[in-house]
């Protein structure tokens, strides 16, 4: 039996067959059933909602301006989602992600920007507010418009 | 398909590493779990960082890629073949093991694996930060082309530049050498890393302490809810807890080996992968060197202090080479750089900010692992009822272990109270990461230390047995003092 370091941890009143099984199936009992419950979150969460927002979603919208993007170009890039609104930035980086290698910078004063939109139809005025003419509408949401860049 | 064979390839590789290191036969053995399981995290490793050198010293021309790989892996398969002599890793002895632990360890693993497989199945992608940082310097290293270095423009500030690429280069590199770019990789690489470090875990323990413990561990550690998410999450946090427990393991073996220092370089090279992971890793690699010296002086095996940190620093010397040459020459030291000395007293003079972390410390004790009884309160009833009986063999390695994972909680804390400007917000987001990256590390600390148990009544001794003349014998010695 090896030495016992710290004496005060082998001072055991109470060491017992039925205690060490009783502490044993009460660790693993507490592990398996927080991992069932967890697991039936999984899966209620898989099967009653769909996503709708997501990066399979954003890659569908941008599903034809990909192949004009090149690496080391840099868009601009404008949404009508409102400023305070915490999707817009996740959006955004949606935007950069399904894009890679471009680069998107959350400006309009670049030579081609990025317009994701939501309404049923781009928006004119946003446009114009933002000095950008409309170059090719994806359809989906996304427009390519020409930015006030030379 | 081709993806998962590549997979499988840079897997083999470090597995040949290993067992080049650690020969034993090749058969079902706990040796060759333990080697098998840090095969994959050595694989990884050394494949992530020859494919950046690659990307440094030749761009993205590298058409010579796959037949390095190819050659990589002879070499790998020949060490593989290689016969050395070394220590074989066995179980130690202990009592029986009843079945229905097997059983619930088997149990836990089934459901581990129906869990991760669900939720990579409703987001292949993985969170937001995992594909926002991870994935996405993957596919600028794939698809820029000359133009990777893209990856670490300042308009991609949300990305994290400063963040080590050992992720996203292997994701990259199974990409180019399978010539396709498939959520398949990032998936199939969280999932080998969560096999790993419970392989590590249980096979380290079962060297250690013995079959009991190490199954009683893995169970509670592939029960952690939160730590299995966090994998199908895809976010390095759980390779960097494989690289922090691969370390941690490999210097306990050391002290049971003391002759045979390859434990120690080893451990240097799983230290220096995890600082290759993520920044908290370089954190963990400084905590442990502190650790190591504070243990062999302590107890009083300092003339071992300067032998084993040679070892460690060879091992370490090539994956922290390519952290610093990526840190100063490419990803940049990151964010807390440039927080004005102002700012960072002011936060620290701000009790808000103390009570926040202090809060937030106590709200984490209860939530930690979405275990649906706090974690702490059935620790603390094994603690109560089986008690901790350290075995002196063990002492500097527990040491080292404990000091190292509660430095790189105690430095990561205190870089929360300093740099952050939001703490609130980073404690309810990132505060059960970095506990999870510590977590397989800490729960070898606690069943090390545990005292030994007993599930199954040891046989009633045979009537005129040799053991029962001797146990008869030593009761009348007893009963005579």
């Amino acid at each position: 039996m090896p030495a016992c370091t710290f004496p005060w941890a082998c001072s055991v009143k109470l060491i017992g067959l039925a205690r060490h099984q009783f502490v044993v199936i009460t660790l693993a009992a507490i592990a398996l059933v927080s991992s069932f419950w967890f697991l039936l979150d999984v899966l209620g969460t898989a099967n009653h909602s769909r996503q709708t927002f997501g990066v399979a979603a954003f890659e569908n919208r941008f599903n034809d301006l990909p192949k004009t993007v090149r690496p080391h170009t840099v868009y601009g890039y404008l949404s009508d989602t409102p400023a305070n609104d915490p999707s817009g930035l996740a959006e955004f980086h949606l935007t950069q992600y399904v894009l890679a290698p471009a680069i998107i910078r959350p400006s309009t004063h670049e030579t081609l920007v990025i317009v994701n939109y939501h309404s049923k139809d781009l928006d004119m005025k946003l446009l114009s507010a933002n000095h950008l003419r409309p170059y090719r509408n994806i359809g989906t949401g996304v427009a390519l418009c020409l930015g006030d860049k030379p | 398909m081709m993806l998962l064979l590549w997979l499988v390839a840079i897997w083999l590789a470090g597995f040949g590493f290993i067992r080049w290191m650690f020969p034993q036969p090749l058969r079902w053995s706990l040796h060759n779990v333990f080697l098998f399981s840090l095969g994959i995290g050595a694989g990884a490793g050394i494949a992530s960082c020859l494919y950046f050198l690659t990307l440094v010293l030749s761009g993205a021309t590298f058409s010579l890629l796959p037949a390095a790989g190819g050659v990589a892996l002879v070499i790998a398969l020949t060490l593989f073949l290689f016969a050395r002599k070394g220590a074989l890793l066995d179980w130690a002895e202990g009592p029986a093991v009843p079945r229905y632990l097997t059983a619930l360890f088997v149990l836990a693993a089934a459901l581990a694996l129906i869990m991760f497989l669900g939720a990579v199945a409703y987001n292949p992608h993985g969170e937001e930060g995992a594909w926002s940082i991870w994935n996405m310097k993957a596919r600028f290293l794939l698809r820029a082309g000359t133009f990777w270095r893209d990856a670490f423009s300042s308009d991609l500030g949300f990305t994290r530049p400063d963040y080590p690429l050992l992720l996203p280069g292997l994701v990259a590199l199974c990409w180019k050498l399978a010539g396709q770019e498939s959520t398949n990789a990032p998936v199939a690489i969280a999932f080998l890393f969560l096999l790993a470090t419970t392989g590590v875990l249980v096979s380290a323990l079962g060297v250690l302490r013995g079959k009991i413990l190490a199954l009683l561990a893995g169970t509670l550690l592939l029960g952690t809810a939160s730590f299995v998410a966090l994998s199908a999450a895809l976010y390095g946090d759980v390779p960097l807890s494989f690289y922090i427990l691969a370390t941690l393991a490999l210097l306990c073996l050391q002290d049971r080996h003391p002759e045979d220092m390859r434990f120690t370089g080893l451990a240097g090279l799983m230290a220096g992968f995890a600082a290759w992971t993520r920044n908290e890793g370089i954190i963990f690699v400084l905590a442990v060197l502190v650790a190591r010296a504070i243990a062999l002086i302590r107890f009083g095996e300092g003339k071992l202090l300067a032998r084993q940190f040679l070892r460690l620093l060879l091992g370490l010397a090539a994956p922290l080479g390519v952290v610093i040459f990526f840190k100063l020459r490419i990803g940049g030291l990151g964010d807390w750089m440039a927080v004005p000395g102002s700012t960072i007293l002011r936060h620290l003079s701000e009790p808000a900010r103390w009570i926040v972390l202090l809060e937030g410390l106590v709200v984490i004790l209860f939530n930690f692992g979405r275990f649906l009884i706090p974690i702490f309160l059935a620790l603390g009833l094994y603690w109560y009822l089986v008690r901790l009986r350290v075995d002196t063999r063990d002492r500097t390695a527990l040491a080292t272990a404990g000091i190292a994972l509660a430095l790189t909680l105690a430095v990561q804390l205190v870089m929360d109270i300093l740099y952050v400007d939001n703490l609130g917000v980073e404690i309810g987001t990132a505060f059960e990461r970095i506990l999870l990256q510590l977590w397989p590390g800490a729960l070898l600390v606690f069943f090390l230390a545990s005292a030994p148990l007993q599930l199954i009544a040891p046989k009633p001794l045979e009537k005129g047995s040799k053991e029962k003349r001797a146990h008869k014998g030593a009761r009348r010695v007893v009963e005579t003092r």
